[in-house]
């Protein structure tokens, strides 16, 4: 073992270790979506496949739950509160060895152990006519075989569904966002949506939960819609107005919510403002936009799920002498070959212009064998190839980890 | 460091909230399928071994309809499980109904009878057959005459009730009988007292499909497996229409359109064949049937989901089904009086 000292020693320290951080923050984040709720299956004594084809991914069954405010579809007379029920608390963590190497980076290699964050979350039905759900990670600092954490409230929000009908339900607080159509929060794959992520410095990623108000609407032939006023752009100003606004609305054909059922196709727009600098007064602010087109198609024990996003932003966003226009887009394929047991692929690119010159692409690969419901063992590889200014930037991630939630 | 702290103590403090208690088994929430318990009788009509005893005579009797042909145990047949492998019933003059005959093994701990759930007690639904044109076809008047000039049936009637046979004695004498048609111990009810055993790993599969992937637990609840509730599969719509309006006809609340009442599932296996038209001959096509989601139509029961069970997915559902068969009392047809 050797030892540095003095200037060496500080140099390292600041250099490296906000770049550590950085990566197993980024590790930890992408490994740690908000994901199963057990405490839904302990309310009613289901199993976890109640809800989730594989958790922590939601199925038909758990899609039409969620939206219809943490109630049983049809039997929300029934319903019980969650002072009527088992305290209304879980916990989900994962753990594992994680291989991470990047070239042209300063990025630092992992290859340990990790614990990889941890979820504390609470759901359920305040009253008969509302539910909430409560999402929190706490603070984890890097250390050997931990993964650091941001301390942060994932979701915050109330749901009050049926006011009238199906077609007026209303979500507020903090929450996962509807023009995400595929969940962040409840994917298969540890890698994260690299089209979900892109954004200008400092802005917003789609796969950040939003502090607003939704509203959803879903009708009986497998029409549904969303919109929502949420604060939007992540640049820390606290001056800045919430003034983003985002609308979905898709269409599923056959039974099912096109989860692991039905054929199911979307259109999402997205209307933002962000400031370039958190120095900058709210008045700086200057525009972004998404739109987006999705699918989720299933044939018997196999999904494919698309989603394609055109992103324009204004110049100064991304400082530079004219607006961005980007677009991306990921295909990920999953199958089920046996009960308990998936196996998912996917692509993941996104084109960028030359003044930014960041285009991605990556590969991703792995699968989910649960020897319990609420058990997995995962394995999964990446490949992460990004343009920059310095040369091309590749990633190559392993993980074999046990992920669990109790 | 604080904050290190304050995040350890929170998730012990939850991790204590969670486990304390038994709950945190799986299958302990509300709707969990557990025991027979015993089962509850009305004030007005308690269990007498002599009630009973006239409750089975009048339920063999085939007196009890308007050509001598056709009683209860005609289509609830006690070798058949209780219920009749017809798809429908067929009653007097050979006519035929619309309904399959559910078996009464476990009636008693339903909340309603019927498929439509007409019925609010085994009281009211015991004299409903004879009643109905197709069935037995007979009036409650004369039954209470036919049975009141025989001196076997009077004496009884006397002696248990104090008064002359009627309608309400007859359907009184007929639940006290048949709330002793129960299952007792099943398999699975072995394994939920820690034989594990009593079920083979199949059904132990099964039975996690059951309550997770198979979506069965949220109608199928309860003891005796139904919530007691009414919901449309689909079963019985085509070119538009329904067949069979079902719990609406009851109601005449457009929600209830196609819906019927959740049956139980103890000693399913035997009371082939199922749905409340009898339209599927086993427990593999019924499965089939949910596997797809049901029919579609205007009111499908919004927990129908296609399923994409695999096929031993499938056959370990059913090997669970067939977990919940228990012991049913065997009963004979008594000698009837004269």
């Amino acid at each position: 073992m050797s030892f540095i000292r003095g200037n060496k020693m500080k140099k390292i320290l600041s250099g490296y270790i906000p770049a550590a951080a950085g990566c197993l923050v980024l590790l930890a984040t992408a490994s740690m979506p908000a994901g199963a709720v057990p405490v839904f299956a302990r309310k009613y004594g289901f199993s976890c496949t109640m809800c989730h084809s594989n958790y922590p991914r939601l199925n038909d069954f758990g899609t039409r739950y969620r939206r219809n405010g943490y109630r049983l579809p049809g039997r929300e007379n029934d319903e019980k509160t969650i002072l009527q029920s088992p305290p209304p608390v879980a916990l989900r963590t994962s753990a594992g060895y994680n291989y991470y190497r990047a070239v042209n980076s300063a990025a630092p290699a992992v290859r340990q152990f990790q614990l990889n964050g941890l979820d504390l979350l609470s759901a359920g039905r305040i009253s008969p006519d509302a539910g909430y759900m409560f999402v929190y990670t706490p603070v984890l600092t890097a250390s050997r075989g931990v993964a650091a954490q941001d301390g942060v409230l994932e979701m915050a929000s109330v749901v009050f569904n049926d006011l009238g009908s199906s077609w007026f339900n209303v979500r507020a607080g903090r929450f996962e966002p509807a023009y995400a159509a595929l969940s962040p929060k409840r994917q298969l794959a540890v890698s994260p949506y690299e089209i979900y992520d892109f954004t200008f410095p400092g802005g917003l990623a789609l796969s950040q939960t939003q502090s607003g108000v939704e509203v959803t609407g879903y009708g009986r032939n497998g029409t549904s819609y969303a919109a929502g006023w949420v604060n939007g752009s992540d640049t820390g100003n606290a001056s800045q107005a919430a003034a983003d606004v985002y609308a979905r609305v898709e269409k599923v054909f056959g039974e099912g919510e096109g989860q692991t059922a039905g054929q199911r196709i979307g259109l999402m727009g997205y209307s933002g403002s962000a400031v370039p600098d958190v120095t900058l007064p709210a008045a700086a602010s200057k525009t972004f936009r998404r739109a987006g087109i999705d699918a989720s198609l299933n044939y018997r024990h196999l999904n494919l799920a698309m989603q394609y996003i055109s992103g324009t932003d204004n110049k100064a966003l991304w400082g530079k002498s004219s607006d961005v226009n980007f677009s991306g887009g990921l295909a990920e394929v999953s199958y089920l070959p046996a009960t308990g047991l998936v196996c998912f692929a996917r692509y993941d690119v996104v084109d960028t212009p030359r003044s930014v010159n960041m285009d991605i692409s990556k590969w991703t690969l792995g699968g989910r064998y649960y020897p319990a419901d609420n058990i997995a063992l995962h394995p999964e590889y990446s490949y992460k190839k990004q343009k920059s200014s310095a040369g091309d930037i590749t990633e190559n991630f392993f993980t074999a980890r046990l992920d669990y939630a109790f | 460091m604080k904050k290190i702290l304050f995040s350890l103590l929170a998730s012990a403090g939850l991790l204590l909230l969670i486990t304390r208690g038994g709950w945190l088994l799986a299958g302990e929430g509300f709707l969990f399928n557990g025991s027979l318990p015993a089962v509850t009788v009305p004030v007005d009509n308690l269990q007498t071994d002599a009630k009973i005893k006239l409750g089975r005579q009048l339920y063999f009797d085939k007196r009890l309809s308007a050509d001598n042909t056709v009683s209860c145990a005609t289509c609830h047949v006690p070798e058949t499980g209780w219920a009749n492998h017809a798809a429908t019933d067929t009653g007097i003059k050979g006519q035929v109904g619309g309904r399959n005959s559910g078996s009464i093994i476990n009636a008693a701990y339903m909340k309603v009878q019927f498929w439509d759930g007409r019925a609010a007690t085994l009281e009211e639904q015991a004299v409903g057959p004879i009643q109905n044109p197709i069935e037995m076809g007979e009036t409650l008047e004369n039954v209470v005459k036919k049975l009141n000039a025989i001196p076997g049936y009077k004496a009884q009637f006397q002696q248990i009730f104090g008064t002359d046979a009627t309608a309400d004695a007859i359907g009184k004498a007929i639940a006290a009988f048949e709330r002793t048609v129960v299952s007792g111990p099943s398999a699975y009810d072995r394994y939920r007292q820690g034989d594990p055993e009593a079920m083979t790993p199949a059904a132990v599969r099964g039975m996690d499909i059951f309550n997770g992937k198979g979506h069965c637990t949220p109608c199928h609840s309860g003891p005796a497996f139904s919530d007691g509730g009414y919901h449309n599969l689909g079963v019985g719509f085509e070119k538009g229409k329904y067949k069979d309006e079902g719990r609406y006809a009851v109601t005449k609340s457009r929600k209830d359109m196609g819906a019927f009442k959740t049956p139980g599932l103890r000693n399913t296996a035997q009371t082939y064949p199922y749905l409340h038209d009898g339209s599927e001959k086993t427990l593999e096509a019924v499965i089939e049937l949910y596997n797809r989601g049901g029919v579609p139509n205007p009111h499908l029961d919004p927990l129908m989901l296609p399923l994409n069970l695999t096929k031993t997915e499938k056959t370990d559902l059913v090997a669970f089904l067939n977990s919940l068969n228990g012991p049913v009392p065997e009963i004979k047809e008594p000698e009837l009086p004269n």
